[in-house]
């Protein structure tokens, strides 16, 4: 009995051992006609890459694409663990354009020139320049664009019509207009503006101040005047009654029909698909309607190839005909809410037709959409979001919250060793 | 007189010439048993807490070469007054303090009523029971996301009950009202199903007797029901307390450690410079997460202590 004891024992003891050693990832790139991609797309996005992965691989390529998405943060914490052992790296991945200076800067990312010949249409002209121009570092291409995705504003047509008539007429809304329309609206309890994200809201006024998040690439700069006027501008439209209250949930009011302007991502033109009432979709607020001064801040999904000494030319050259693929079929990615980067999609009858599209049509509202691509600009969002709620409903004094966050990015940034 | 014969038998019994040399034979057993818990204790446990040691003594940035810096970190931390880990360690440290002095007592007080309740057999008790054990057996997500739409300004309920409009998700003191009443509603069930085994093992005939005596129901509860739980109490406050120390969830969910991170607990700030979305400061990190574990195991020891003094 003791025996037989005994050697269960020994069995789980070898069954423990054998799953430790085994590679229970499933994302390794060592099997050889596969090339693993990893992507953040969870959401229902998720379902447009999938159903973009299955086409092509119904093409029959010599590589076919092993579809992975992960929780965006899991995914960036990650990445960073399998590159730093060498194991299961990712054939391919999409990052957000912010994080690729960085990955350079590290020597992290393989380049795609030696890729690239045999794809002639992978070119600046057939992709939207502020996109395209972020995998561009030290003369070598690193990313790909995917698309370039931004934050706008919808608002509802019936109050539009009732608190801001012509204001819509350019299509370009400005604070003085919301201003307006908050001033008549507030007597029959309509809020004017949302409070939503800081981070979007308040970058592109600064840009349209004239702001920048650093002047050499590294030192941030953001305690200065543009700064404080665009945050003070958001302050003094809370304290005027024009934007919803601390604590009212700016998403519920639009669906209710009680606010006019919502400013929000193209992204989230899925969620809002069941509003029983008309609304549209233009341009985030802006100081002026100079439409040369416009800025909506963006960013852009980027596909990238972290170094791994696994993955061989060939594979290489499969990833790349993978992208051109997405290049020249990226309507999926369109019906996700998104801008394709591809230029092409200008064409797509099926595209003119959808509301994020004025984005991309003419090109002088494409050149407002702006990606703040500081290498730093994680430990912005990150402070922009902990403090910028705070600052505008007025629990910190706009100073002091512009001083601390400068102070904070500073401490942090002299931490980085790839600089020195 | 047979005792001598019997123990002169064993006397041919050893033969040495079997084990040719004295060394002791080792007894395997309790090795096989224990291997498979302990190798994974190694791997999971000891080999993360020493590499996290060794970690808190570098500046790292989880990608490039680790430098040893010694305990630059440390000193930063804990006295460098003018840098901005200073002030993240030293406020997160603060509001995890609060949070389990806030919220301990309520952990423990809470379910150990709700058990002498239950303990009483009143009607529908095992429905009760699953009731009020349901909340455990949510995930933290889902709790916060039930307790949001409570607060709301407008539309919630505890508002419209309290016919106010209290912000209670950004204003304090309400911010921590919030979090501490979401966080024992979401932990009753863990404890109480403890007191309530503890409780079953209280015999009866000591609340007979003291019935007998003449002590009503508050004497019982004092002198035999507290005193015969000792035990499962001590246990649960030091788990709960150890438990509420690694808070994390709930004012990231919540309040997003605000207003103006008056709710910022200390593992928010580990997380964020260990994997924030900016480039890791690990060893910041780290020298932040070694501290709060090392002051978790003097919080534990003086429990125990004053706990145990009292026998």
């Amino acid at each position: 009995m003791r025996k037989l004891g005994l050697l269960f024992m020994a069995m789980i003891l070898v069954a423990t051992l054998s799953a430790c050693s085994s590679n229970s990832s499933g994302s390794s790139s060592g099997s050889s006609k596969e090339i693993v991609f990893w992507n953040p797309f969870t959401g229902p996005d998720g379902k447009n890459m999938k159903k973009m992965v299955d086409e092509y691989n119904k093409t029959d390529p010599e590589y076919k694409i092993k579809n992975i998405s992960l929780k965006e943060g899991d995914m960036y914490t990650k990445i960073q663990t399998v590159v730093n052992s060498g194991e299961n790296i990712p054939d391919l991945m999409i990052v957000h354009a912010e994080r690729i200076k960085q990955y350079v800067d590290n020597e992290m990312l393989t380049s795609y020139d030696d890729y690239l010949s045999d794809y002639p249409e992978i070119k600046e002209e057939n992709y939207m320049p502020e996109a395209w121009k972020i995998g561009d570092l030290d003369g070598s291409r690193y990313s790909v664009p995917l698309d370039i995705h931004s934050f706008v504003m919808y608002y509802n047509k019936d109050l539009v019509e009732k608190y801001a008539p012509g204001a819509l007429d350019d299509n370009i809304i400005t604070f003085d207009e919301i201003e307006a329309a908050g001033e008549k609206s507030q007597q029959d309890k309509i809020t004017s503006l949302g409070v939503t994200w800081v981070k979007p809201n308040f970058l592109s006024l600064y840009a349209q101040n004239g702001g920048k998040l650093t002047e050499n690439g590294i030192d941030p700069t953001i305690d200065n005047d543009q700064a404080k006027a665009s945050f003070q501008k958001w302050i003094d439209l809370y304290e005027s009654g024009v934007t919803n209250k601390d604590g009212e949930d700016p998403a519920q009011l639009f669906l209710q029909e009680k606010l006019i302007f919502y400013p929000e991502g193209i992204w989230m033109n899925n969620n809002l698909k069941d509003a029983k009432f008309e609304y549209g979709l233009t341009n985030a607020p802006q100081l002026t309607d100079d439409k040369s001064k416009m800025v909506n801040w963006s960013s852009s999904h980027q596909f990238v190839m972290f170094n791994s000494k696994d993955r061989s030319d060939e594979k290489s050259k499969g990833v790349v005909a993978f992208i051109d693929w997405i290049r020249d079929n990226s309507l999926e990615w369109a019906k996700a809410g998104q801008n394709p980067a591809s230029l092409k999609i200008l064409d797509d009858p099926e595209y003119q037709k959808m509301a994020q599209s004025f984005l991309l049509k003419d090109p002088e509202v494409q050149a407002s959409l702006k990606i703040f691509d500081y290498k730093y600009n994680g430990y912005v969002s990150e402070e922009l979001d902990a403090k910028g709620l705070d600052i505008i409903f007025g629990k910190i004094p706009v100073d002091k919250g512009l001083a601390d966050i400068q102070k904070t990015l500073e401490d942090k940034i002299a931490k980085d060793a790839s600089n020195k | 007189m047979e005792v001598p014969v019997k123990s002169m038998e064993p006397q041919p019994k050893p033969k040495p010439k079997i084990k040719p040399d004295n060394r002791k034979s080792v007894n395997w057993t309790p090795w096989v048993f224990i291997t498979p818990h302990l190798l994974i204790f190694s791997v999971f446990f000891l080999v993360p807490i020493i590499y996290g040691i060794y970690i808190s003594f570098t500046s790292w940035d989880l990608i490039g070469k680790a430098d040893f810096v010694g305990l630059a970190n440390y000193k930063e931390i804990l006295f460098q007054k003018d840098s901005s880990f200073y002030t993240q360690f030293h406020n997160g440290f603060k509001n995890t303090f609060i949070f389990v002095i806030l919220s301990v007592p309520g952990c423990i007080i809470v379910p150990l009523l709700l058990a002498s309740a239950l303990n009483a057999k009143p009607r529908f008790h095992k429905f009760f029971q699953s009731i009020f054990y349901m909340p455990t057996l949510f995930s933290i997500s889902a709790v916060v996301i039930i307790w949001t739409l409570m607060f709301n300004v407008n539309q919630g309920p505890i508002n419209n009950f309290l016919g106010e409009s209290i912000l209670w998700t950004s204003t304090q003191p309400y911010a921590w009202a919030a979090i501490v009443i979401l966080t024992v509603w979401w932990c009753i069930g863990g404890n109480m199903i403890i007191y309530q085994a503890a409780l079953n093992g209280v015999p009866r005939d000591l609340y007979e007797a003291a019935s007998i005596d003449g002590a009503n129901a508050v004497q019982k509860f004092f002198k035999i029901t507290l005193p015969s739980i000792r035990g499962p109490i001590l246990y649960t406050v030091v788990i709960t307390t150890i438990a509420q120390f690694n808070v994390y969830g709930q004012p990231l969910m919540l309040t997003g450690g605000g207003p103006a991170d008056s709710t910022r607990v200390l593992l928010m700030d580990i997380q964020q410079n260990a994997f924030g979305s900016g480039q890791p400061i690990a060893g910041i990190a780290s020298a932040m997460a070694i501290i709060l574990g090392l002051c978790i195991m003097v919080v534990t020891f003086i429990q125990f202590l004053l706990l145990r003094n009292k026998e």
